[in-house]
């Protein structure tokens, strides 16, 4: 009975930092957006194609795959949003397809081109939630085709905002599962005022401040006053069954350029019994989502999953279930207001609108109440979106994440916090220039620690174990507080001898650099995924049936992701 | 656990040793602290006082941060578990090996369990004047099981008479000699300061900081591994202190496995103590690790290790968690409304819709419109609420908490004995409720399984048998953990009203409640929520569900929860078992 089977728990968890640390090597700073291409044209026309290619697993594996792109001259004309979004491209075929991108009351119209295999016979698009019209093509049971190497023009109104699937209406079981899936993205005709003034217009302001572009499709998921947001991400979550594509390889090697329509050209790849063992959220496994947008490792998958945002930042989350299971996807560190499915807001049955925006010094605006389910673990259903907002601010948390430090000397540790109509730390131009902006001031000062060793405040309730009995995780920043600077002092003493040893000694308090010899640096220094220019506050958001957080067996992989609270002093770039 | 000198006082001893850290096992409840002072070791954390208002603050002079200035609410509670293995016995009489987490606090209270969904039974969560107190003499291995008599030795199986062990506290708790000969000579030498603990000056704190007796750890901990994991308990307003023990798996010497506790679900939760070891830090066998958690708000919530998840949530290390409602410390007569009112006094626990798109228990409608005194419901003389809901519209009786889960017996199997582990191929062949199968499910007492140590060992120790006294209401906190499929669970005879989903209540944001009937719930793995069953059909005010009730369901029916996926109604290759419960009307 071998111990060094490399499917053990252990073998693979020990590889993980090393795992982590090759797929980031070159990609320090990798964010996420909800990117994808906009339509040409006064109205939003789209050229896309339907083709086969390879993808990529962290296993090594090239799993033969179908999905759509765009056609040459469509990826040379194309508009990629957000801007600027480093290396965006879109080839003839990816996973999922490209997000199309339109604003409510455009009429879209799809140009599909069918480039598969002659034996895959015809494909489609369909678009749920829109009302879709086709004339040209071949006549399907659900929607007109494009036959093998053949056009179908599909032409709807984009009648109201929100996030949307589409996918093959063809051989659904085969085609879905081959990869041909995507997202459609209608943005809000007007945005509320409440999303544009007071603290949303402050929000962006310190983003500016702090040298952050704006990487958001709009400022609003819906035109109602309550579905602001300040950063958002596409996760669209999918499974793959290895066989199922192995077999689908094999007969269309087998069936080679038969002429279409022919008997005998067609495939016949079993569906069932489905046992997957790929997991993908953006069509990428664990760790490779958490690689930039646009990666060229990974040319057909070019959507990834690696969320930032900085405390008190409305995150707008548009999640999309494709392939054919259910996923109870965990959002750790809070809850997710739904907002609406497949598009559709869910609203109170009370007809009497409240009034939104004054406690945020905002224009105020009248809307119904929203109704939707707060939800810690949102499940994804085959071919369902849902958009929901989650935030962070520590609110609750009893100390203060920034280990402010009334006795140090560093500028940052003496921050003032002052409270708005919520009590976070807002409304002022200090506020909106410090580190520490929409900071939960109750907390603010009171220590967590009651002997620390570095400049942080003490008196609290607890005493941290030694650092020798526990293992480092490769997102821990190396203290429970949010920062470099909060880092540095926490995890930084002088030692004893220099008359300074105990409570407030840190190194910069001292001005002595956290890297030099007589500083006593406790910080972890194996951490490219949480780098310390970084020290963010790291989540893991993942699918709650913990067996689809791996690869092909292999733990860790599959449907995770790490989300990264990150404090001002970092730079969230989504361009990457 | 350090009182105002004390810290201060060690503040001392720390410039010649490193504060704390010599010793790798121990634990951490302190009796004072700056949410909830006691400076003089009165012992007034130990018990939940009145909520009459929240919290007002000033700020500390000596730290600049706020401390209240009046209106303390919520109390102190601490809790140990220890981190390892265990074994159970399914339904069919399938022993199965676990990696689990085991009560290393309140084993008395955790053996007794919930017969009769008594508030805040079967927890191991205790006050720091139960948790801090020495076990009188030494605890066996396989205690509580061993001192109560138990036996499970193939010939012989008995559960042993309960109430023969009553020790509560912290496993291991030993006075530090050290501390003690600190605090003599400090007293010899006429300091005023004391470095360690010593409030009263006699009595259960003298030289107790923590210190623990590791052999007294070893001896109940290793794998006495429960399934569900120790109940978890607590208030809206509480300190609570989670230490977390981990003694290493007996049964597999080749992994140096870590854990961790994630609190599933808490919002605004902090990385450090969120219990993932890749965001975070895990604790190492022979070391102690205490998650610190300012409760969050009420609701039913649950634990779990999140070491390889898809191994270690599957091979047991799964538990319950709830927070109840600060709304039932209100006395008793106060109107629901206004002391929900009240609560928005303090942002901390205001919820206003237009302010915080994230909470729901903003203030309720009164017949579809807002009023300034609410429905007119006072907060009942007996019974609780689940949420702060400010109408009474959650009121229970009496409650219980129901973990599902599922057990793949081969995976089961291949985690005891150093084999591949397939999770693509994991498939739950035994369909838990709190850790049991039926017929199990519905055997009162704990359930007892000898361990491949010869020790017996509650593992299972609660039954589900959900007794509700005629014409009250039985509140069901259900939470799914099953790691590879969605569970359903319905209602026989008595229709399930779901009054809070993933540990908020069904409200809209203009404050209608949007809670449903319905004969069954469906979770995945990670999800929650809350389920009320009523043996009521009239009550004197339709209103307020703690009023009168003149028509009963007849006392001595029998009902069932059981699950509608027929293929988990079973154990294994047993036909008719599985996930199903009985419901009795007394």
């Amino acid at each position: 009975m071998s111990t060094t089977n490399t499917q053990k728990a252990t073998p693979m968890k020990r590889l993980l930092p090393i795992a982590t640390a090759a797929a980031l090597m070159f990609s320090v700073a990798a964010q996420a957006a909800a990117p994808g291409i906009t339509g040409t044209g006064a109205t939003g026309t789209f050229n896309l194609v339907a083709s086969p290619a390879n993808i990529n697993q962290p296993d090594g594996n090239q799993v033969y795959s179908w999905g759509y792109g765009c056609t040459v001259a469509t990826a040379a004309a194309a508009t990629f949003v957000p801007s600027p979004i480093a290396n965006a491209n879109c080839s003839t075929m990816q996973i999922p397809g490209p997000t199309l991108i339109v604003t409510e009351g455009t009429t879209v119209v799809v140009n599909l081109t069918n480039n598969l295999p002659t034996s895959a016979g015809n494909t489609s698009i369909l678009f749920p939630g829109f009302n879709v019209t086709s004339t040209t093509g071949a006549v399907g049971l659900l929607t007109h085709e494009a036959a093998p190497g053949g056009t179908v023009t599909y032409t709807f109104t984009a009648s109201t905002p929100g996030t949307r699937a589409y996918y093959s209406g063809t051989q659904g079981d085969l085609q879905v599962e081959m990869g041909l899936y995507g997202a459609i993205i209608v943005l809000p005709k007007t945005v509320p005022a409440t999303c544009t003034t007071g603290l949303a217009a402050a929000n962006r302001r310190v983003e500016v401040a702090h040298g952050e572009s704006d990487f958001r499709l709009s400022q609003a998921a819906y035109d109602h006053p309550d579905t602001c947001y300040d950063r958002e991400y596409l996760f669209q979550f999918s499974e793959m069954d290895l066989n199922i594509h192995r077999a689908a390889l094999a007969q269309v090697t087998a069936k080679g350029a038969c002429a279409a329509g022919a008997v005998g050209c067609s495939l016949e790849v079993p569906t069932e019994p489905y046992h997957p063992g790929y997991y993908l959220i953006n069509g990428r496994s664990m760790p490779d989502d958490m690689d930039p947008n646009y990666d060229g490792v990974y040319p057909h998958q070019p959507y990834n999953g690696n969320p930032h945002m900085h405390p008190g930042e409305l995150t707008l989350l548009r999640v999309i279930g494709q392939g054919r299971w259910e996923h109870p996807f965990h959002e750790h560190a809070n809850h997710v207001r739904i907002l609406a499915r497949d598009g559709n807001p869910i609203i109170s049955s009370s007809t009497t609108p409240l009034t939104y925006g004054a406690s945020t010094g905002a224009t105020t605006v009248a809307g119904q109440a929203l109704a939707g389910l707060l939800m810690f673990t949102t499940d994804t259903f085959p071919g369902q979106s849902f958009d929901g907002i989650f935030y962070f601010t520590g609110r609750g948390l009893n100390w203060d994440l920034y280990a402010h430090n009334p006795n140090s000397t560093d500028p940052n540790a003496l921050l003032a916090c002052n409270a708005d109509a919520n009590g976070y730390n807002t409304g002022t131009a200090a506020a909106e220039a410090a580190i520490n902006y929409y900071e939960w001031c109750q907390d603010h000062n009171k220590p967590l620690e009651a002997n620390p060793l570095g400049d942080v405040p003490g008196g609290g309730p607890m005493t941290l174990p030694n650092p020798n009995i526990f293992a480092n995780g490769a997102w821990y920043g190396g203290s429970p507080y949010l920062g470099p600077d909060a880092t540095v002092r926490a995890d930084s003493t002088l030692p004893a001898a220099n008359g300074n040893g105990g409570l407030s000694s840190g190194c910069i308090a001292n001005g002595v650099s956290a890297t030099s010899v007589t500083c006593s640096n406790l910080q972890p220094s194996n951490t490219q995924a949480n780098p310390p220019n970084e020290r963010g506050i790291a989540f893991m958001w993942h699918s709650h049936n913990e067996r689809e957080i791996t690869t092909n067996n292999v733990f860790p992989g599959g449907m995770l992701m790490m989300m990264l609270v990150d404090s001002r002093e970092f730079l969230i770039d989504e361009s990457q | 656990m350090f009182n105002t000198r004390g810290w201060l006082a060690l503040a001392l001893l720390s410039a010649f040793a490193v504060p704390a850290m010599a010793q790798s096992f121990r634990v951490q409840c302190p009796s004072s602290t700056i949410t909830h002072p006691d400076a003089n070791g009165t012992g007034v954390n130990n018990a939940e006082p009145a909520y009459l208002g929240p919290t007002t603050f000033t700020t500390s002079t000596t730290g600049s941060y706020q401390v209240p200035s009046a209106n303390v609410n919520g109390a102190i509670k601490c809790q140990q578990i220890s981190g390892g293995d265990g074994y159970a016995t399914m339904a069919d009489g399938h022993q199965t090996f676990l990696f689990s987490f085991g009560p290393l606090s309140g084993l008395a209270n955790i053996a007794a369990g919930n017969p009769n969904g008594a508030f805040d039974a079967g927890t191991g969560a205790v006050p720091p004047n139960v948790f801090n107190t020495v076990f009188p003499g030494n605890p066996v291995p396989g205690d509580p099981a061993t001192t109560n008599g138990a036996l499970d030795n193939g010939s012989t199986y008995s559960a042993g008479t309960l109430g023969g062990f009553t020790y509560n506290g912290a496993v291991g708790l030993a006075i530090d000699a050290d501390c003690v000969a600190a605090n003599n000579a400090a007293i010899t030498a006429g300091s005023p300061t004391l470095p360690c603990p010593n409030t009263p000056t006699s009595g259960p704190y003298l030289g107790l900081d923590g210190h623990v007796d590791p052999r007294q750890i070893m001896d109940v901990g290793v794998m006495n591994g429960n399934i569900p994991a120790p109940l978890i308990t607590m208030d809206e307003d509480d300190e609570f202190f989670l230490t977390l023990t981990n003694v290493g798996m007996i049964m597999r010497p080749d992994l140096f496995e870590q854990h961790t506790v994630h609190f599933h679900g808490y919002p605004n939760a902090s990385a450090f103590y969120d219990g993932v070891p890749d965001a975070s830090v895990a604790i190492n066998i022979g070391g102690s690790f205490t998650y610190y958690y300012l409760a969050p708000d009420a609701g039913t919530y649950f634990w779990h290790c999140h070491i390889t998840p898809p191994e270690h949530l599957q091979m047991g290390m799964v538990g319950q968690l709830y927070v109840r409602a600060r709304q039932n410390r209100v006395p008793s007569g106060t109107n629901l409304y206004s002391a929900r009112v009240s609560q928005d006094n303090d942002l901390r626990t205001a919820c206003k819709s237009t302010s915080d798109i994230l909470c729901s228990h903003n203030l309720p409608l009164t017949n579809g419109v807002v009023s300034a005194t609410g429905n007119g419901v006072a907060r009942a003389a007996t019974g609780n609420y689940v949420y702060n809901d400010g109408d009474g519209s959650t009121y229970y009786d009496v409650e219980y908490p129901l973990q599902i889960h599922g057990f793949d017996p081969n995976f089961h199997f291949v985690g005891m004995t150093f084999n591949p582990e397939a999770f693509a191929d994991m498939k739950d062949k035994y369909f838990l409720l709190n850790g049991r199968s039926y017929p199990d499910t519905v055997n009162n007492g704990p359930m007892v399984t000898q361990s491949s140590d010869t020790q017996v060992h509650y593992s299972q120790p609660l039954a589900s048998v959900i007794n509700i006294p005629a014409g009250q209401r039985a509140l069901l906190r259900i939470a799914d953990l099953d790691v590879s499929e969605y569970q359903t669970l319905a209602s026989l005879g008595i229709r399930m009203q779901v009054v809070g989903y993933n540990a908020k209540l069904l409200r809209d944001q203009a404050g209608n409640n949007t809670g449903y009937f319905t004969n069954s719930i469906t979770l995945g793995g990670g999800e929650s929520l809350d389920v009320i069953l009523d043996t009521c059909l009239v009550r004197s005010n339709p209103a307020d569900p703690s009023s009168a009730c003149s028509a009963p369901l007849p006392a001595g029916s029998v009902y069932f929860l059981y699950t509608p996926q027929l293929d988990h109604l079973s154990n294994d290759a047993e036909n008719f078992g599985g996930l199903m419960a009985e419901v009795h009307v007394n």
